[in-house]
């Protein structure tokens, strides 16, 4: 019975032990970054969850400037954005592929405190069908596009006016997260936006400069609209696995964790197992958080694995069905 | 007593259920891809890992093809392989980046059973200070170069002679695991190749062909001495976690990794750690890894933590210095 007894004080005692270890060595330290009255400078603005983000942080207070190509779709964010809330958001209109139209955009926007880099194209196919102009455009817009970004507002970062901790976000995706059929492009793509994030983080801590990735998945947007139409089949068999959310939730989702400089940051419940699952050696500030990773781990790798079993079963069952090739999603 | 006797049967039954469990739903199905005979295609194959990847494949008894751009290190890459084993293998000149370049030289290989994407370039530096070319340079090498590699390839893997098992190898880094200080375009670039090959091992399953991304840490390798003379003291500092290895001990590993089809192939002691930590939603075809990443998981979840809190305490330390943009000690 002492012997019984003397198990479940170690049971209890174990948690403690590990939440204790956690909080004296969780780095980087938890902080709060506020978007009242700062900047928030969001790419891909225009539509979609950038339109949304935009909506949400001038409803809260900031000064919200909005960038993409089309002037005309500007224009017609700035409206809403001004019937919905009364605030006037600024417009300008670059490509994120063109550097120099990007740092002219964010040199006129002026100083910023949060930079949302949130632009991304995502065409659907199999690599063997897939045309290379698709594939190099997502890395372009996603990969190169953001890098453009960055590299042009980090010193209109840190020359923020009034201090304060500053924010770099980066739009990926769950299929950042996970590669499933028919998204080698894009999954190349959103993955590496994580090794930029990953380094960045260590680059700009020192600036007080706090990096997150949103995580979402699919999104009611005209962005899925035009996916679908090109969508193979045995992808939305095996993405069936997570269910689509609005883009307004996506938005609120990802400015909670903006706020609290969370450096992976999902939507969804389906979206924090796949954080567990790829938490790897990404930093973690919350000591709640990071006991959860832990003690998760395993039991989340096992779940990881019956995915695989029922991924690759369906594949092996789409193919025995004598369904080769290229296959679109019925209309 | 009883109840500790109960206690230590449960200790040993959960184990075991774990194993039987994962024996059931692991997939894809382990599978073994000989080399002898067949033909074993090499991109990056003149120099470092790729050259070493030529001579060992050689020796083993594959038909070999090396792609490069430069037609005279071709050339000595082909002389070093006829000295060391007597065998002469085909080489063939182009640059990743020209699609058209790399249909043409695969074309003329003929059918390929063991694709090696393995050309890349790492150029460190903050990105506050590097030059964006460098950024695109990493980027269409290593990323878009390895999606005309693959694209052009597949068609003639299709088209193997005597069928079997065929296999898409791609030259990642312990860079591709983990982003570090210096290193956002190169880590951006390896960490694609990780999301390209998860997809692509679900494209490509149906045609026996089977994906394998490769893991080394700093390699002895001329690129090596590159980067070294470029590299942040900061990058340093934090790379040291790993140690290096010589060419031929990689090549070693991905032959290894490559013959038994698995998804993720580390090539040391950190790398497996690594590997474990960032199992992610990666496939895993050999029972026992899977069993392993289960069961550690949650430790090396933990070392994963402990290796931030050393890192950013390197980081803290040293802007506490005074230090800003700094390169290695020469």
């Amino acid at each position: 019975m002492a012997a019984l007894s003397f198990l479940g004080f170690l049971v209890l005692l174990l948690p403690l032990t590990l939440l204790l270890l956690l909080y004296l060595i969780v780095r980087p330290k938890p902080v709060r970054i506020p978007i009242k009255d700062r900047h928030v400078f969001i790419t891909g603005g225009s539509s979609g969850i950038g339109l949304a983000l935009a909506h949400q942080a001038a409803k809260e207070g900031a000064r919200v400037s909005i960038l993409a190509r089309s002037g005309e779709k500007l224009e017609e964010a700035k409206q809403s954005i001004q019937l919905a809330t009364g605030i006037e958001v600024a417009t300008y209109s670059a490509d994120v592929r063109d550097f120099d139209a990007v740092k002219t955009a964010l040199d006129e926007a002026g100083p910023v405190d949060v930079l949302v880099v949130n632009q991304g194209v995502f065409v659907p196919g199999e690599l063997e069908v897939q045309s290379l102009d698709e594939v190099r455009l997502m890395i372009d817009v996603n990969i190169i596009g953001s890098f453009h970004m960055i590299k042009a507002a980090l010193p209109l970062i840190k020359k923020r006016q009034n201090g304060g901790p500053a924010s770099i976000a980066l739009m990926s995706s769950q299929a950042g997260q996970v590669g499933i059929y028919g998204y080698t492009g894009y999954s190349a793509s959103k993955f590496g936006l994580r090794g930029l994030a990953e380094a960045l983080q260590q680059e700009v801590i020192a600036d007080d400069i706090h990096v997150s990735l949103i995580f979402p998945p699919d999104t009611e947007t005209p962005g899925l609209e035009e996916e679908n139409k090109r969508r193979p089949r045995l992808t939305s068999i095996i993405a069936a696995s997570s269910g689509a959310m609005k883009a307004d939730e996506v938005a609120k989702k990802a400015l909670d964790g903006i706020k609290s400089g969370s450096f992976i940051v999902p939507c969804n419940s389906e979206g924090f197992l796949l954080s567990i699952a790829t938490a790897g050696l990404s930093p973690q500030r919350s000591v709640l958080m990071a006991f959860v990773e832990v003690v998760a781990a395993g039991l989340i790798r096992f779940v990881a694995l019956c995915f695989q079993w029922n991924w690759y079963g369906s594949i092996e069952k789409w193919h025995a069905q004598g369904k080769t090739g290229v296959n679109h999603a019925d209309l």
